[in-house]
């Protein structure tokens, strides 16, 4: 699935189809719902007419029906009459109304007990056996007390003819083909002149005929006609173990069941109507109507399956025919897309290749005139760009290092004027270092023994790189010539100041500060032109600036009176010379580290020889400036001269 | 009984019928689950277990269980006890060898919705096979001028609104009422369990004649009819079966739900209204109370009938 995912993000021309196919499908799926709605309701009102229709026929056919048997009772009531004194002939009119209508299971006059007199039960049936033929038989004994039954006393106590609830009439133990049959019947009242009771003419259909004969009515495949008494007894049901034995209201003495109750209250209560529930477990249509002579309702049954059976497998077919097409315009859609921004995805691999550094990848040349054509052509533009620009960048950065290359030749060279080897002996005690913030620097400090003197000086040409780098390599060979000449660190620099200040069109000048030490008396004369006072360590272990007679820097005046000062024995005391690259360092924050930092780590610990010094001070601006870029170069030089 | 005794006997019985006493049972009344621990007594082989060859003989709808056994149809029948002490007191002397019910299931339901005890000169349906003894009695006590129809088909005279009022019994006529969908509130049903004259119902009984001459019988039969009846109010869906086996061979008009209704109703009314219990027997302080309404109502003309004349 997420490979899919990743796809999908990946391909425009995937997520462009999918947003095609999702609107489609909304367009369509709205389509469909108001259409399915339409139709349903339109399903609905054709099925509600066709059921009604056929239930119309249904309830005609039955009033027919129960027309005939009516008819044959009225017939019956005026034979009766007429022959009241002939009971003999009852037989063969029963047997004549069964034979006449073939609707009749059956059919009885009865009188009341002792009506004739010495016969305590008179009451003649006809009734059709299984081959349709017609018995009639005597049914009246003391084991069937026939004016005990519904069907005699219905309308004995109504005195109006009516149509009887259900019953079996199974009692009838000699005629034993008859017993398992249920009856509805017709009962007619037989009265006499004064009113009183004669007896009771029933005509009896028998429920499985009745059933068989409504059940041919079927709107729908599964649908069935259901046909209920006054007391809600089922007379006509396709199920035998409802009919008769049940009614519409059966299920809902043990359970709830609120919709069959209510369409039971209707049907019974001579209702017309449609009603949903829930019949079998599936959801059906009940369509009903009553008849109301008898008493009776007439419904049709019809699962909803049957009555939406074919709308539904419509919409199943439209459904499946609307996502095979929009699958296809899936495909179709990514196709052409595809198709369509395939030099897209060229021009995506091509500009791969030249990220990659193939600049002479080839674009395709493509003829379109549309968005796309006009971003190849770009591309293509910014490519030629692309490959000037790198060509000029490649030749800039050969220039460069070439630049570089010979700075570092400077650089070499300049650090090659660097005294880095110090004296091993025992009485002297230097060491020196420095660092310049470019290639080249502008600091310098040099020093040499002659003569018993140990010579030394350290400065800051003005300025920074390549100019500053060539004056401090110019000052320094001066300085080493202008020893040769004269001694005395005032002449020196003097000496310095003429060569220096010569020509000077650039105006660079350098702070300088020079000196020289006696190595058997200790002595030190020094001239600080325009440089940092040197920082000199105690034998209390603190550590302090010397301040002496203050000079302009070298280059600056002409014939200017260098003065010079002088300590009488500087043995046994260390002292450093430096320039300002040591106390003004900054950090990131531009904090300089500072004279006090400087004579604080000086003292910070017992001296123990110059380099140490050294190392010590230089990790102590590393501290501080904490990676900061150095804005100048440090230079520093630190000297004991030791007793013998 | 362990599966051994069930098998062997099932092996047995057939051979065994010929030396077992044939015994005819009537109801009082079609086949329905008022008699389910007599269908499943015989059904278990409760009653070949006790030598007895029963046979359950159902009378037709227009006659008497009490014929049957007059005529010598039966050697037991069923019937309520305020019949039975009329029966005693006036016609065949009886003896109850079993009572079934502690309770009168007898009710009055008024068609109209009103209270039945209101309706004088209304016409009430009986059911002609006698259970309505009491009620009859009691309504005479009442001064109410019933018009009684004896009928076979009371349901259906109600339903069809010929009648004002039907008797009834709590197990089986209500049900079959409110099975029409007719409305009843309770106002307008009269339970005579819930009233002065609540009278125990049904009792197997055989004449003093037979009792006197069969005692072994007569009582081996009632023990397994009790034995049946113990069986269905521990195996009420299985006896339910057994019902409907004989209400389908007999075609009566019923239906699942309206005999498990009536079974629940009748084991409830076995259960004595003091003591909770099924005990099977009949009460003197209920055979007071029928004296009583029958001496009222004028059933009974001479002295009252005694404990010792129906329980021996």
């Amino acid at each position: 699935m997420r490979r899919i995912l990743d796809k999908i993000r990946r391909s425009l021309s995937a997520r462009l189809s999918i947003w095609v196919v999702l609107f489609s499908a909304i367009i369509l799926l709205g389509t469909l719902g108001y259409s399915a709605h339409v139709s349903r309701n339109y399903v609905r009102m054709e099925a509600i007419k066709r059921a009604s229709q056929v239930l119309d026929n249904s309830v005609l056919r039955l009033a027919n029906i129960l027309e005939d048997v009516e008819l044959a009772a009225n017939n019956l009531e005026w034979l009766v009459y007429r022959n009241l004194e002939t009971p003999e002939r009852m037989a063969d009119y029963t047997r004549s109304i069964v034979e006449g209508t073939p609707s009749l299971s059956g059919c009885s006059i009865s009188f009341e007990p002792d009506y004739y007199p010495g016969q305590r039960y008179y009451s003649i049936y006809s009734g059709r056996v299984e081959d349709d033929s017609i018995t009639t038989i005597q049914e009246g004994n003391d084991n069937y007390q026939y004016w005990y039954l519904g069907w005699y006393q219905l309308p004995k106590l109504l005195r109006q003819p009516c149509w009887t609830e259900p019953y079996s009439d199974w009692e009838q133990d000699d005629a034993a083909d008859l017993q398992t049959q249920m009856l509805v019947s017709y009962c007619k009242p037989l009265t006499a002149g004064d009113g009183s009771y004669i007896g009771t003419i029933s005509l009896d259909i028998s429920l499985k005929w009745l059933s068989e004969t409504l059940a041919s009515v079927q709107p729908y495949p599964h649908s069935y006609v259901v046909l209920v008494s006054r007391g809600g007894t089922y007379l006509v049901h396709p199920d035998p173990d409802k009919l008769f034995y049940e009614t519409v209201f059966t299920p809902t003495l043990t359970g709830q069941e609120p919709a069959l109750e209510a369409l039971g209250r209707s049907m019974v209560g001579l209702e017309e109507g449609i009603r949903t529930l829930e019949i079998d477990g599936q959801k059906s249509y009940v369509f009903y109507t009553p008849l109301k002579s008898t008493g009776w309702s007439m419904g049709i049954v019809c699962p909803e399956r049957d009555i939406f059976g074919g709308f539904k497998r419509l919409r199943r077919l439209v459904i499946g025919l609307g996502l095979l097409g929009l699958l296809l315009m899936f495909l179709v859609c990514f196709r052409v897309i595809r198709k369509t921004l395939r030099p897209l995805s060229n021009l995506a691999v091509q500009a791969g290749n030249i990220a990659d550094g193939h600049f002479d990848t080839a674009l395709p040349e493509t003829p379109r005139e549309d968005e796309i054509g006009t971003l190849t052509r770009s591309f293509s533009h910014m490519q030629s760009s692309l490959v000037s620009y790198i060509d000029e960048l490649q030749r800039t950065t050969a220039k460069r290092e070439r630049i570089e290359g010979e700075l570092q030749v400077a650089r070499n060279i300049q650090q090659g004027l660097i005294p880095r080897t110090f004296p091993t002996r025992a009485d002297i005690d230097l060491y020196g270092e420095m660092i310049p913030a470019k290639e080249v620097g502008g600091d310098l400090y040099d020093f040499f023994l002659q003569n018993g003197r140990l010579y030394f000086c350290i400065g800051d040409v003005s300025g920074k790189g390549v100019p500053a780098s060539l004056l401090m390599a110019m000052t320094r060979t001066v300085f080493r010539v202008a020893v040769q000449k004269a001694p005395a660190v005032t002449d020196i620099a003097r000496e310095l100041n003429e060569a220096l200040s010569a020509d000077n069109e650039q105006l660079m000048f350098v702070t300088m500060f020079l000196g020289v030490i006696d190595l058997k008396t200790g002595e030190m004369n020094y001239c600080n032109c325009g440089h940092n006072p040197p920082a000199v360590l105690h034998a209390d272990g603190k550590a302090s600036f010397v301040e002496g007679e203050p000079n302009v820097p070298l280059g600056v005046e002409p014939a200017y009176v260098f003065r010079g000062g002088v300590v009488h024995d500087v043995r046994g005391i260390p002292f450093l010379i430096y320039t300002d690259g040591l106390n003004e360092a900054e950090n990131a924050d531009h904090e300089p580290f500072g004279n006090d930092r400087l004579l604080e780590v000086m003292g910070s610990a017992p001296y123990q020889d110059a380099a140490e010094m050294i190392v010590r001070l230089n990790e102590a601006v590393k501290a501080h400036v904490a990676g900061a870029e150095a804005s100048d170069d440090l230079t520093m030089m630190c000297i004991r001269i030791r007793k013998p | 009984m362990n599966r051994l005794t069930t098998f062997l006997l099932a092996f047995a019985l057939p051979f065994l019928a010929g030396a077992q006493e044939h015994f005819v049972f009537s109801p009082q009344s079609n086949a329905q689950a008022q008699f389910a621990g007599y269908y499943a007594a015989l059904e278990k082989g409760f009653y070949a277990e006790e030598g007895l060859d029963v046979e359950i003989l159902h009378p037709f709808a227009t006659s008497y269980a009490l014929d049957n056994i007059r005529e010598g149809n039966c050697q037991a029948i069923t019937l309520p006890l305020t019949l039975a002490m009329r029966t005693i007191a006036t016609d065949i002397p009886l003896v109850n060898i079993l009572q079934t019910s502690m309770n009168s299931a007898t009710v009055i339901i008024s068609r109209w919705g009103d209270d039945p005890l209101t309706l004088h000169g209304a016409k009430v349906t009986a059911f002609r096979a006698g259970f309505g003894q009491s009620a009859r009695s009691f309504a005479e006590m009442l001064g109410l001028d019933y018009e009684w129809i004896t009928s076979a088909s009371e349901v259906n005279l109600f339903i069809a609104g010929a009648v004002d009022a039907t008797l009834g019994r709590s197990f089986d006529e209500y049900y079959r009422i409110l099975q029409t969908g007719i409305d009843i509130p309770e106002k307008a049903i009269y339970r005579f369990e819930k009233g002065e004259f609540n009278i125990q119902q049904e009792g197997v009984y055989v004449t003093r004649e037979y009792y006197e001459t069969h005692k072994e019988q007569a009582e081996a039969f009632a023990r397994a009819s009790r034995r049946g009846w113990e069986w269905v109010a521990e195996n009420r869906e299985a006896a339910l079966d057994i019902v409907m086996r004989y209400t389908k061979e007999l075609h009566v008009a019923t239906n699942r739900t309206l005999q498990q209704l009536m079974l629940e109703e009748v084991l409830r009314l076995q259960l004595d209204p003091d003591s909770g219990q099924r005990s099977f027997q009949i009460r003197p302080d209920m055979v007071e109370k029928a004296n009583q309404i029958l001496l009222q109502a004028g059933v009974l003309t001479k002295d009252p009938v005694k404990m010792e004349d129906i329980r021996p």
